[in-house]
């Protein structure tokens, strides 16, 4: 019960800390950092929990834009409607190139999905120019409808918006975490053979974890759709798909805050260096090297147990399952 | 064909390597309830019979039957479902797991709840519940493997090795566990401790380049009558 209380009070605060830096730092920025959370959190647990790494993740985030996008450019104008289809591309998609993706050992598994986000790039590019206007994109901005509660045409209420999305995301890979699928997870990242002689199928394991990761995602492309009102191939452009996988080892791979935290990090260096130096990303690269050099935990890894310590006054350290390790 | 009655029947296996084979012709039944014991030096094929029970290995020919269900081309996470668990050699639990999660996956694969029997067995299961397996001693991962394998009730159990590299003190608990589970689960047990094997064994298989050289039964189950084999 007080693990729960300290989990749930954690969270709460790292949310409340994130809806009060809106009234410190520009909307945009806020909204970027919260959509890209999202987009690492499936890429986080495909890599924290799986093992998978994966070069693909723009590919699902087009998934989810372009069924948003689609639908308000073509069809409709609620944007509920509109976030729901772009997750229900996401999840079609996953469910398609699932099956023959997960049986791939993790190093090709991650090159499959980087074909795969080249290849999704020049469909929407130039295969079905015709439907998705090309390189000029889909602009829908003024045919989104405004709707009650929310009004997601409103920047100020698409924030809150996608700041309870981000929590409902956020308790939902807790709570998956804390489940015994999150368990068969880790088991098959750290022994296969094991884990089917216990009696489970790495395949729908592995197979489940991959739909869920990349629907996560299929989410974020969505909310991007609705909060630019444009979508293009550059959502999927092959040279963007190294950030979530950046965004996930800045923050700490395999942890539950490390998606924020890097989102955070990356959207605020990328803001504030490249005011000051042109190619920014040299940067990025360079702090990435240090992060693994230090011992690969990421920003919020190595803050983690100081924090701990810090705020439980060394109880954690007592703890049996504290040994050291990142754990989620 | 396959033969009811038996909890475990393999006929003419054929298992190899690549171009290498490694199992020629093996037969071996073992009846419910029964200890299994196989001997044999290194590498002669004795952890390649369990994994080829165990669905790790595809044999080249060969039956291989548990109360009459054929269990070749099967998976293996199919085969533990149907009752045959594998306790491999090598020890590595789930690392990054606490013994209670670890037991966990056990229970949620068998919908088998009840750890009073695995904690009957290995007491000190309970103490640890909360450390994660890497932390284990190699004695207390072995018990975790078993203990975990227990789950479900199985009707064999196929256990590598278990007593290489523990301290005498555990092995006299793991003879006592294996008597002890022997009264509702047969065992297949590969094992070069000769006084265990003696002390546990209804029957013992012997093993050399692939093939059963022996089987010895009953009063025939001695050191001096395995030694030669090892």
């Amino acid at each position: 019960m007080l693990n729960a209380l300290r989990w749930w009070s954690g969270i709460l605060l790292a949310f409340s800390l994130l809806a009060l830096s809106r009234v410190f730092l520009p909307l945009p920025f806020v909204i970027e950092v919260v959509i890209f959370s999202i987009y690492t959190m499936g890429c986080s647990f495909l890599l924290g929990r799986v093992g998978f790494i994966s070069f693909g993740q723009p590919a699902y985030l087009a998934a989810g834009a372009y069924g948003t996008a689609f639908y308000l450019f073509y069809f409709g104008a609620n944007p509920y409607v509109g976030i729901l289809l772009g997750v229900l591309s996401g999840l079609v998609v996953s469910l398609i190139v699932g099956p023959l993706f997960v049986r791939l050992r993790s190093d090709y598994f991650a090159l499959v999905n980087l074909a795969l986000a080249v290849i999704v790039y020049y469909l929407m590019q130039k295969v079905l120019a015709d439907i998705t206007k090309g390189d000029n994109g889909l602009w829908f901005l003024t045919n989104i409808a405004s709707t009650p509660v929310l009004d997601l045409t409103r920047p100020n209420q698409f924030f809150v918006f996608a700041l309870l999305v981000a929590f409902a995301v956020w308790a939902f890979y807790k709570y998956l975490d804390d489940s015994v699928f999150g368990a068969c997870c880790l088991a098959t990242k750290i022994n296969e053979d094991k884990l089917e002689f216990i009696g489970y199928s790495n395949y729908r394991v592995r197979l489940l974890a991959f739909v869920i990761a990349n629907t996560t995602t299929a989410l974020a492309g969505a909310l991007y759709a609705i909060y630019l009102g444009f979508v293009s191939p550059e959502i999927t452009s092959p040279s963007r798909a190294a950030d979530p996988v950046v965004v996930t080892i800045l923050g700490g791979v395999g942890t539950l805050y490390g998606p924020i935290v890097g989102a955070f990090a990356y959207t605020g260096m990328k803001d504030v260096i490249s005011k000051l130096i042109g190619n920014w990303e040299l940067f990025i690269g360079f702090l990435l090297v240090f992060i693994m050099l230090a011992g690969e935990k990421g920003i919020w890894g190595t803050l983690q147990p100081r924090l701990e310590k810090l705020f439980l006054r060394g109880k954690a350290a007592t703890t049996p399952a504290d040994d050291g390790e990142t754990r989620r | 064909m396959a033969e009811s009655g038996h909890s475990l029947v393999v006929r003419g296996l054929n298992v190899s390597y690549g171009e290498s084979k490694v199992l020629f012709d093996v037969d071996f039944t073992v009846a419910p309830n029964q200890v299994v014991a196989c001997v044999g030096r290194n590498g002669a094929g004795k952890s390649t019979l369990l994994r080829s029970i165990a669905g790790f290995l595809k044999p080249l020919s060969g039956t291989i039957s548990s109360d009459g269900v054929d269990l070749v081309g099967r998976r293996s996470y199919d085969i533990a479902r149907l009752g045959i668990k594998y306790v491999p050699q090598d020890k590595k639990v789930f690392s990054d797991l606490t013994v209670r999660e670890n037991l966990e996956l056990g229970s949620y694969a068998t919908k088998d709840y009840n750890w009073d029997r695995v904690h009957d067995f290995f007491p000190k299961l309970k103490e640890l519940m909360d450390r994660k397996a890497g932390f284990l001693s190699g004695g207390e991962r072995q018990m975790l493997m078993i203990g975990r394998a227990l789950l479900g009730s199985p009707k064999v159990l196929l256990i590598d090795e278990p007593t290489e590299g523990l301290a005498p003190s555990i092995v006299a608990q793991l003879k006592e566990v294996f008597g002890a589970l022997s009264r509702n689960t047969a065992l297949v047990i590969v094992e070069q401790n000769l006084p265990l094997v003696c002390a546990i064994a209804n029957k013992v298989y012997a093993l050399k380049e692939g093939r059963i050289v022996a089987e010895l039964a009953g009063e025939s189950i001695r050191p001096a009558a395995c030694e030669p084999y090892l």
